[in-house]
């Protein structure tokens, strides 16, 4: 059963307060809201780490909702931020997780990840969308995705910077 | 749910104590009280204008000076508004101050170009470099203040919210120099005055989205 705005308003409003069996009931809520978030959005090996890291955030943060204000958009904005965090770490590291994480696994999960990032890689132009696809999603390395797209390997990477910071953008505008 | 996410949030609420909303009132008038502590700091420092001593007022200082303080009326606004996460949020209000403060460059380029100012006299260029020192100087009271503010809260923009705290803190710190400086050139006001605002403005986008990333 999923609780509704104004039951999560009043369970924010308590744990502001300090009431921990409020603040527990408002956690295992969030948890599932989290869930059904990110499970569109990241790949499912994933989605354990960057939950634990969201709820620790709004346990951290919980000073900034107000409590005029609904409760699930604030929520939302946190779990938006901590996910931009996500694509910007996995930029960074320069790991191809994603590719590993696909495979082996239910696909269900898997697809409905890959149409999500596909409708966010849609709004990128081209050479910068298939940038981000070949290294952060197919797993290549950035002489390949030079070699691929023909691209010189430094523009890959101009790309792929662009692309994220233009997706980070995006959703910190939505 | 899994036994790691179960735990954490056990841990948590073992965890929790009462907490302070952080208050949108409270942060402006937080950014308020800098701006004011910062003028009354500057008219005692260097003392206020004659003319604004004696009740005359010139028309392009005071339309400078009240368009300085609106820009950094609403860029504190939006810093604040920025600080509590908020999907939907308006962020965008203050551009239309901005773009009205962007006018004075303008303007002064024009009279500038049209030679009605001698802008690369010895005096001019010194004047100038005062104006941007101490205003710039002016401005970090409220940088300070509203940098602290956005580490209390949760800004999802860091790199904008960093820009535009040094928008409000320049054009605050500039607005509260220009009650001291005794020029009225539209040339002086649009490159030197509006100097400060993009220099703190660079400096607020250098060095605060490192300290109030989360």
């Amino acid at each position: 059963m999923r609780v509704d705005e104004a039951s999560l308003v009043r369970l924010m409003a308590m744990s502001q307060q300090g009431d921990r069996q409020a603040y527990a009931a408002l956690l295992a809520e969030c948890q599932r809201w989290l869930r059904r978030y990110y499970s569109r959005r990241i790949a499912p090996a994933q989605l354990d780490d960057l939950v634990q890291e969201t709820l620790m955030a709004l346990h951290n943060k919980r000073a900034t909702w107000d409590s005029s204000r609904p409760f699930l958009p604030w929520l939302a904005a946190i779990a938006r931020y901590r996910w931009v965090d996500h694509l910007r770490r996995l930029y960074r590291a320069d790991e191809c997780e994603l590719v590993t994480d696909f495979a082996g696994q239910d696909e269900e999960p898997a697809i409905a990840a890959r149409i999500s990032l596909d409708r966010l890689l849609g709004i990128l132009p081209d050479a910068q969308a298939r940038a981000i696809a070949l290294v952060k999603i197919e797993g290549l390395s950035i002489a390949e995705a030079a070699e691929a797209t023909g691209q010189s390997q430094s523009l890959v990477k101009v790309n792929i910077h662009r692309g994220l910071k233009k997706l980070a953008h995006t959703v910190e505008k939505a | 749910m899994t036994p790691k996410t179960d735990a954490l949030i056990a841990n948590l609420v073992g965890d929790l104590q009462p907490v302070k909303p952080l208050r949108f009132a409270r942060g402006v008038g937080l950014a308020v009280a800098g701006g004011a502590l910062t003028t009354l700091a500057v008219v005692a420092l260097f003392g206020m204008r004659a003319d604004l001593l004696a009740g005359r007022f010139d028309p392009v200082h005071l339309i400078s000076t009240g368009l300085f303080l609106v820009l950094g009326m609403a860029a504190a606004v939006t810093v604040i508004v920025m600080s509590r996460p908020q999907v939907g949020n308006d962020h965008g209000g203050w551009i239309w101050a901005a773009a009205m403060v962007a006018l004075l460059p303008l303007a002064a380029i024009i009279v500038g170009l049209g030679g009605g100012s001698d802008i690369l006299s010895r005096e001019s260029i010194a004047h100038g470099v005062e104006c941007l020192v101490i205003g710039g100087g002016s401005s970090l009271l409220v940088l300070a203040i509203l940098a602290v503010w956005l580490r209390k809260g949760a800004p999802t923009a860091p790199d904008r919210a960093g820009l535009l705290s040094g928008v409000a803190a320049g054009s605050l710190g500039i607005f509260a120099f220009s009650l001291h400086c005794a020029d009225n050139d539209i040339v002086h006001i649009g490159l030197w005055h509006s100097g400060v605002v993009l220099l703190m403005a660079g400096l607020g986008r250098m060095i605060v989205p490192p300290l109030v990333r989360w």
